[in-house]
């Protein structure tokens, strides 16, 4: 009797995985009829080709300083050309609102003051900068580089957003990686299949730093070669022709910056795409003890002598619990619907939705605001009733610290990891670029959990990425 | 020549890569002739070998000879060479050729798996070595030296190969030769700095070459 409940209980497991699959389609079809003639040594190759162009991620554990790949897999996302496009419309409303957002909450505030979004809610988030009210950057562009985070609903098969990353949001150079790497090694695929390119990226990049640049070279500042993004910082510095620069080979002087040449010259910065985080940017305004700032650029910025991508400030944005205003701003300043949903999100701060939480506990995934990478996050079912009174208590006497919102059974992509055909939750990171236009990228970063059930894809939790292609019949 | 905007950092580190590579190379071609000379001709060929880099190389055998020449405990360790270009190519991966930058991580992953995997040195390593920087330098080259990257590569390697045949006493016509190339360089890359007075006519001996070669550069390169 014992057997025959295990093996039902079995096959509902494997019925219930089945449903998580995102769905095959003609164009998957493609995929595996090419996938599935392919000499499998050649997955040995693929890899050795990324080992040697080292698309590495640089960390610090135990105080030491350790250069790893990052776990890829060669299965790549299939997207259709007709879904992407909703896809693309969705984020192209979603940055604009946010950028509009920025500008007026730095600027007229009109949208706290109409209450639209509550001010406290501002002021506490951990990237507001008050200091900056007042300033309005080059060409009113705020958001010039996005990640936006989306997951695939298995249960109404629509696409959610569950992050936006206005900051400084890194990866866009791992798809660049792996496609030049599948075209190399796999070049059946391209030659057969109507694969959206991808090349242009970079030039999105110079597009956005050109369109704000107030008179001079264009530059890539990141902190290091030690950063974990070392590699991106002098990919996407090569691809679009601009300078990559550490931070002391820039000078500010009479409110201008100065690219340091190696003889001694020094030549007029227009624009700086900044991979430094706000408060490390500039010691003399921020941090003092940062090591990776350039003294005296927040006043070069503030006199309108050269532009930052991101904008100093886009922090709020980020804030977790701003986000669950964002469709309410795509009304406010478009008066539009949104496009592309947000999860359902809950803020402990307002009573009811309170209530709702501390009732339903155990069906949410609660976050906190201030945490980033997968961490601070807690998964409802996954806690005991004494962790869930412990995180009442928490909430209570910090409402605004935590959102919560409904578990999305998002979808599961097929992997072929150790030699075998595995299904990993995964996720997928849009890359939007704000120029004159805004251009959402025909690819992205595919992000897939270290192991299966799990919903954790961040590179920091050990996740992997694969190629991501917009397709069409 | 097109005009092209390179940091101080980025610069040193060109320079240094092509004259690790050249390292590389030179030392590799000397260890295999010691070693053949050791087999059965001369046992302290590679002892000679390694007077000419200031160091006191200690071993057993002609097998013994490359792993120590290649692994040993001194600084013309073939090792730390390859890693110190491994690391000059990171920084500025930007303004060097991609198959290149292949070529060079596995190239340092040739000597660093054999001292993680303790595994017999042989001649057919210092080969595939030889044939990894052949490509390198192959790769560099594609670009036919359009920019001022390539410039301060193609200058560390010159250095690196005039240090070397001041070091063993080669020819001195083709010094010069090597030295006027040196020179050359320095020119373009000076810009419009104040003009350089050619090297070989200012040293009045060999070692003061390189000591005019690297004073040259330091005024080049401004940190």
């Amino acid at each position: 009797m014992g057997d025959i409940i295990g093996d039902y209980r079995q096959l509902y497991i494997t019925y219930w995985r089945c449903q998580l699959l995102e769905k095959n389609t003609e164009l998957h079809e493609k995929f595996w009829e090419i996938f599935n003639k392919q000499d499998r040594h050649k997955v040995d190759e693929f890899k050795a080709y990324m080992d040697k162009f080292a698309v590495n991620f640089n960390l610090y554990k135990d105080g030491n300083f350790i250069e790893q790949s990052l776990p890829f897999d060669v299965v790549p996302r299939i997207i259709s050309k007709e879904e992407f496009a909703k896809i693309d419309k969705g984020l192209q409303q979603r940055v604009k609102a946010l950028n509009l957002f920025l500008e007026d909450l730095y600027t007229d505030a009109k949208i706290v003051k109409e209450g639209i979004v509550p001010e406290t809610f501002v002021k506490e988030a951990g990237g507001y900068l008050k200091e900056f009210v007042g300033f309005s950057p080059s060409q009113k562009i705020r958001a010039h580089i996005n990640g936006i985070d989306l997951v695939k609903n298995s249960v109404d098969d629509e696409w959610v957003i569950l992050e936006d990353n206005l900051r400084v949001p890194s990866g866009a150079s791992y798809p660049l990686s792996i496609r030049d790497t599948y075209r190399k090694i796999y070049p059946d695929f391209f030659e057969s299949l109507k694969i959206e390119p991808i090349k242009d990226y970079p030039s999105f990049i110079s597009e956005s730093m050109n369109y704000v640049n107030t008179g001079g070279i264009n530059v890539v500042l990141t902190p290091g070669r030690f950063n974990s993004a070392y590699y991106e910082h002098s990919y996407l510095a090569e691809k679009s022709g601009a300078q990559l620069v550490r931070p002391h080979e820039l000078k500010v002087v009479d409110k201008k910056v100065y690219f340091k040449n190696y003889n001694g010259k020094l030549i007029r910065v227009g624009s700086i795409y900044r991979r430094t985080d706000d408060e490390f940017l500039d010691p003399k305004f921020f941090n003092p003890e940062s090591l990776i700032g350039v003294p005296g650029l927040v006043e070069a910025y503030l006199a309108g002598n050269v532009a930052l991508m991101n904008a100093i400030g886009n922090g709020v944005a980020d804030d977790k619990g701003i986000y669950y205003f964002v469709p309410k701003m795509i009304k406010y300043y478009l008066g539009e619907e949104p496009i592309l949903k947000n999860a359902p999100t809950y803020l402990p701060y307002f009573e009811e939705d309170r209530k709702y939480i501390f009732d339903n506990m155990d069906k949410l995934v609660i976050k906190d605001v201030a945490e980033a990478g997968g961490y601070g996050v807690l998964f409802g079912h996954e806690m005991t009733e004494l962790q869930m009174k412990d995180l009442k208590t928490i909430i209570k006497a910090n409402p605004r610290r935590f959102i919560a919102q409904e578990l999305i059974e998002f979808y599961d992509e097929k992997c072929y990891l150790k030699k075998e055909l595995q299904n990993r939750k995964a996720d997928f990171r849009a890359y939007v670029v704000m120029a004159e236009d805004i251009k959402v990228w025909q690819c992205g970063l595919t992000r897939y959990a270290l192991e299966e059930g799990n919903y954790l894809v961040n590179s920091s939790q050990g996740g992997g990425f694969k190629d991501t292609w917009v397709m069409e019949l | 020549m097109t005009e092209q905007l390179v940091t101080a950092n980025v610069a040193t580190n060109l320079y240094w890569l092509g004259r690790n590579l050249e390292r590389a190379k030179q030392t590799l071609y000397n260890i295999s002739k010691a070693y053949d000379l050791i087999i059965d001709v001369d046992k302290d060929a590679g002892v000679k070998l390694y007077k000419n880099f200031d160091i006191e190389l200690k071993y057993k055998n002609a097998v013994d000879f490359l792993r120590q020449a290649i692994l040993g405990e001194h600084s013309a360790n073939i090792q730390e060479i390859t890693e110190n270009a491994r690391e000059s190519a990171i920084i500025c991966r930007h303004r060097i050729d991609s198959e290149a930058f292949g070529e060079i991580i596995e190239l340092r992953a040739l000597f660093s798996n054999l001292a993680k995997n303790d595994v017999e040195i042989d001649y057919k390593l210092i080969d595939h070595a030889h044939s990894l920087i052949s490509e390198i330098w192959g790769a560099l080259g594609k670009r036919e030296h359009n920019n001022k990257s390539d410039l301060f590569i193609r200058m560390g390697k010159l250095v690196e190969e005039a240090d070397f045949r001041l070091r063993f006493k080669k020819d001195k016509a083709i010094t010069i030769t090597v030295m006027e190339e040196i020179d050359a360089i320095v020119q373009v890359l000076s810009d419009d700095n104040e003009a350089t007075e050619q090297t070989q006519s200012q040293a009045s001996d060999e070692p003061d070459l390189i000591t005019l070669v690297n004073t040259k550069i330091h005024q080049i390169i401004v940190e």
